[in-house]
């Protein structure tokens, strides 16, 4: 890879959110939060210096900022909760704003699917379990990460490689060497026509998400793939009701 | 009569009848009635000897009955040889499986045979209710097997063959109790004292090979021409041919310095005693130099070794069993006494060549009955045994002549017959060996040396007379006492065990009798083909009268020291302690034995020990520590907690990532 | 309808993958653990349909369909093996299955005082396979004597 000191204004954002992240990391001895999170909103404005302007319509541009964000933030703060029930619900709230994304990018019936699945039916089994489980309140393994430096350190060399071959090449098409120079993100181009994938009679963007479009696709370019699916979601249901304990077997 | 026999085509029912015995045996009658396991043994040496008698007729030339006194010379000599299969053939060296069999072969196979048939009868009385009865049985009938094929082998390398497994025959039956420590102890120490005789034995056949490039009893005596004329151009190497072969037989044999096994050997069952180390066995050393005769008759110098070797043996044995308590020691030693009387014999060539035939014929004759008054022997001292509850030692009984009137009969024939009363069998024959040692005495330029073998063999046979009486004496005279553990009644011999007593014992005062004066055995043993001409022998009435006289002081001496007054032999016994201690110890030869060889090897073996340990031992290790210690690096990534090898495959995946995307780039 | 830059997009998805990864390498509740996979899978699908709608094809948002099940059947497996794991410990610690790892390393879990939460129940019906130790010294019988 081609070394330019512009790549060097990915560090910045990039150190700051590790500092964070490690930071907020559950430990024996509890850190100031605040303090943490202050970092770690620096660390998303710095980048969001780099990422390109934005570009078109205001409403779309915050209204994906705002998702961005909250999905980002609510996931950090999921993994550095200490109580797995309020990192559920993080977590809930993550699916939330991962669905706002989703319907910015055309899927309402994605992001209706992804709420139903996620916020209506894992993350509430997910609590029970807890709950089951964390009668006596959070247990000692919960306030302490496993190696937080380590861990941290290493997820965050796979964004850095991550962003960097994003910047280096953003665009598909190559053409990205002027735009790389300034340190920013190259803008890949608007016009699906440049692309050989982009198909020309469903261009029309709010029928991409639609249902008659996804059920089309699903069950006819699709259809061995979702026999498929469903027979490993019977599978699995059979699996977990074998694997779940008896009753028999003990109390939990 | 016997028009259908065909001898070389019968020839290999002698050993292969005993074979199937044993194997019938080993797979079948070691489960399926087990008390009747002596049967098959029994039936197939009742074949064996059939078939022996058979080519004991029919080995020499017909009319030979007749014509034994003038003709047997002139007829030509010849073997019968059967050809079975190739057994070794590589390069020059071409070794068949082949079966010889000459005139001496036969009066081998007769006496094996006969003596072992007896033997397995009365083992069938003595062994029953042994734990191991069927066991035993199929050890003899392979022991004889063996001891055939050893006879019968025709040429060196299959006679070492079967050197080897009557060895190994032994060892299972001396070891045949070997929960008993000291069988045990005694079957090894019987085994490893062999293998030193078995390897001048072996190293004498590979330079039988490397001198005449052949190892075939045929090809090697069927030409006096070809020996004659190595032995002239080397001398050296035939004598060391000679010399090597001897050791064998002085493993085999017993011979000093190697005897030391043979009176520890009667750990094993008495009918073993009797059967392999008295009658047949033993004698293979004999019979081994005996078929050399041809090279022997051109080394004097290794014909001198052989008698003096004997001579030394005989001494040696005879004073040890003078003061020896257990019975079967006693015989024992007396057996490898008169193991060393026939390598005397066989030695009494070395003065003059015109002797050999008659040396060889003696020893052959003295091997012959002493094989049958040695065996009843031992079995009225089993049948002793037997009776007194495994007790031996001859101080705790006494006086059994009424309790056991059979065994007393019989031992006393054997024993009459060993010390040569006139005209039993043990005096023909070592009157005959007494005679050919004087003969060879006569000699002007080795007269001196056998002079002095003479004067060993006739102390000897004084000894001989004495110790067989003092234990005939000890044992069946004197007040009667029983061990305890005879119980009330002691019973004399069961009839399997008093049959095979009896026809021992008729057999032990008559074979020499009939074989003796008449020469019958010695012109039927001149068709041997190999053995040079002789001159006609006759009786030497001087050694005669001798060993008359020595048998009779023998035995009245030890009559008058053991039963007239047993004071004067407490006397004796006290006054020369020291001297009393150490023929009882057998010379001390086993002490020496520990100290100048055992233990030199024990420390040899400590010093391996001490080497492997910390020198070749540490190497090993050392050569274990390196991937160890490479282990121990990577250890701590394996501590199977799933986050850490998570967290390994993150690192795995960015480099792979790290990777590609370098190689994009410098692609473009 | 314009749209966001994909090169957003795919930011902010490798920002939540790589948010979910830290949670999965470092949290030690084996719930949490489900959760942070979940939430790298939510990284995934937000590249994915940002690329379904950057080509402007439904095939994106299909395949985040596929994801959607395969984390529905995941969730379940997980959880009811997670019951199981929970059932043998009392516990929903993740150090107290280290049995995979070598013998005489360090175990993580008493490496530190506070985080002693539970001691290891020892569950009589648990008949796990142990292997026999390999490499081990012969005993040598020279020196037996």
């Amino acid at each position: 890879m081609n070394w330019s000191p512009e790549n060097g204004m990915l560090l910045l954002p990039l150190a700051l959110g590790w500092l964070a992240v490690w930071w907020l990391l559950p430990r024996e001895k509890p850190r100031g939060r605040i303090l943490g999170g202050l970092i770690g909103v620096a660390a998303l404005l710095v980048l969001q210096a780099t990422v390109l302007p934005p570009a078109g319509d205001l409403v779309h541009d915050v209204m994906f900022y705002a998702f961005a964000a909250a999905a980002i933030l609510c996931g950090g703060l999921m993994i550095t909760d200490k109580n797995p029930v309020y990192a559920a619900l993080w977590f809930a709230l993550t699916t939330l704003a991962v669905c706002g994304l989703f319907l910015l990018n055309s899927a309402p019936f994605l992001a209706a699917a992804t709420i139903i699945v996620y916020a209506g039916a894992i993350v509430v089994t997910f609590l029970f379990v807890i709950m089951l489980a964390q009668q006596g309140g959070i247990g000692g393994y919960d306030r302490e990460a496993f190696q937080p430096g380590m861990a941290s350190l290493l997820s965050f060399a796979l964004l850095a490689t991550l962003l960097f071959s994003l910047q280096e090449w953003g665009g598909i098409d190559g053409k990205a060497a002027d735009e790389a120079r300034h340190g920013q993100f190259v803008s890949v181009p608007t016009t699906v026509q440049a692309n050989l994938l982009s198909q020309a009679p469903e261009s029309n963007p709010r029928e991409i998400g639609s249902l008659r479009v996804l059920g089309r696709s699903l069950f006819t370019d699709y259809l061995y793939a979702v026999e498929l699916a469903g027979t490993v979601l019977l599978v699995a249901t059979i699996g977990a009701i074998a694997i779940a304990p008896r009753r028999s077997q003990g109390h939990l | 009569m016997f028009d259908w026999f065909q001898p070389n085509d019968v020839l290999w029912v002698i050993p292969a009848a005993p074979l199937l015995a044993c194997l019938w045996i080993v797979l079948v009658g070691h489960v399926v009635r087990r008390q009747y396991a002596h049967r098959p043994v029994v039936l197939a040496l009742a074949v064996s000897l059939a078939a022996a008698i058979c080519l004991l007729i029919h080995v020499v030339p017909s009319g030979f009955g007749h014509a034994g006194e003038h003709g047997a010379h002139g007829s030509p000599s010849h073997a019968i040889i059967k050809h079975l299969y190739q057994w070794i053939s590589v390069g020059q060296l071409n070794v068949s499986v082949t079966l010889r069999a000459d005139a001496m072969t036969a009066l081998m196979l007769v006496m094996v045979t006969s003596v072992s048939l007896l033997v397995v009868i009365f083992a069938s009385g003595y062994m029953h209710g042994d734990p191991g009865y069927p066991r035993f049985f199929a050890s003899i009938a392979l022991f004889v097997f063996s001891m055939c094929m050893l006879v019968l082998a025709g040429n060196f390398l299959l006679m070492f063959v079967f050197w080897e497994a009557v060895g190994l025959c032994s060892y299972l039956l001396i070891g045949f109790w070997f929960q008993k420590p000291s069988a045990a102890a005694a079957a090894k120490k019987a085994f490893v004292v062999n293998r030193i005789g078995d390897f001048g034995f072996i190293l004498g056949v590979f330079l039988i090979w490397t001198t005449f490039g052949t190892v075939d009893f045929e090809a090697l005596f069927g030409s006096p021409d070809l020996i004659r004329e190595i032995a002239t151009q080397d001398p050296a190497i035939f004598t060391t041919i000679c010399f090597l072969l001897f050791v064998g037989a002085i493993g085999k044999s017993a011979q000093f310095p190697l005897h030391v096994w043979l009176p520890d050997a009667m750990e094993g069952p008495t009918p073993v005693s009797a059967l392999i180390h008295a009658a047949t066995m033993v004698t293979a050393g004999v019979y081994l130099v005996a078929r050399c005769t041809p090279f022997f008759v051109l080394a004097p110098t290794a014909q001198m070794f052989v008698a003096g070797i004997g001579a030394a043996t005989a001494l040696i044995a005879a004073i040890t069993a003078l003061t020896q308590y257990d019975l079967k020691r006693v015989l024992a030693y007396s057996t490898v006494s008169q193991l060393g009387y026939m390598f005397m014999s066989l030695g009494a060539a070395g003065a003059d060549v015109s002797l050999a035939t008659h040396a060889v014929t003696f020893a052959m004759f003295h091997m012959f009955t002493h094989a049958f008054f040695k065996a009843v022997l031992f079995l009225s001292a089993g049948s002793v045994m037997h009776s007194m509850g495994n007790v031996i030692d001859m101080r705790r009984f006494g006086g059994l002549r009424k309790a056991l009137p059979i065994t007393h009969i019989t031992f006393l024939a054997g024993s009459l017959a060993l010390a040569g009363f006139p005209l039993l069998s043990g005096f023909w024959s070592k009157d005959e060996i007494l005679a050919v040692l004087f003969s060879a005495s006569q000699d002007a330029k080795h007269g001196d040396f056998y002079k002095v073998i003479l004067g060993v063999a006739l102390l000897t046979s004084l000894m001989t007379a004495f110790y067989t009486f003092r234990a005939y004496f000890m044992t069946f005279w004197g007040k009667e006492r029983f061990p305890e553990e005879a119980g009330h009644h002691p019973h004399d011999a069961p009839p399997a065990m008093a049959g095979p007593l009896l026809i021992l014992g008729v057999a032990a005062l008559f074979v020499g009798l009939i074989a003796g004066p008449t020469h019958l055995y010695g012109h039927y043993l001149e068709h041997t083909p190999g053995l040079p001409e002789a001159h006609a022998h006759e009786p030497n009435l001087l050694m005669m009268g001798v060993s008359v006289v020595l048998a009779l002081v023998g035995i009245g001496a030890a009559y008058f020291a053991y039963v007239v007054s047993p004071s004067v032999s407490q006397g004796l016994k006290k006054a020369s302690g020291p001297l009393h201690n150490f023929s009882h110890e057998g010379l001390q030869l086993d002490w020496l034995y520990l100290r100048f060889i055992v233990n030199p090897l024990r420390l040899l073996a400590r010093i391996a020990e001490v080497f492997d340990k910390w020198v070749l031992d540490v190497i090993v290790d050392c050569v274990g520590f390196v991937p160890s210690l490479f282990g121990a690096v990577l250890k701590p990534i394996h501590n199977g907690f799933v986050q850490n090898y998570a967290m390994v495959m993150v690192v795995g995946l960015v480099v792979c990532l790290v990777s590609v995307l370098r190689a994009l780039a410098g692609g473009m | 309808m314009t749209s966001t830059a994909l090169e957003n997009q795919l930011i902010v998805g490798a920002i939540l993958f790589a948010l979910g990864m830290i949670g999965f390498l470092t949290r030690r509740n084996l719930i949490l653990i489900m959760l942070s996979a979940e939430l790298m899978l939510h990284g995934v699908s937000v590249n994915l349909t940002a690329f379904g709608r950057y080509h402007g094809n439904p095939q994106g948002q299909v395949f985040t369909i596929f994801v959607l099940t395969v984390a529905a059947c995941e969730a379940g497996l997980a959880l009811s093996l997670i019951l199981t794991l929970y059932q043998r410990r009392k516990s929903l610690d993740v150090f107290l299955w280290g049995n995979l790892g070598e013998d005489d390393l360090r175990v993580l879990s008493g490496s530190s005082s506070s985080t002693q939460p539970t001691t290891k129940v020892v569950d009589p019906n648990a008949d796990f396979p142990h292997l026999t130790p390999a490499g081990r010294a012969p005993k040598s019988p020279v020196t037996k004597t």
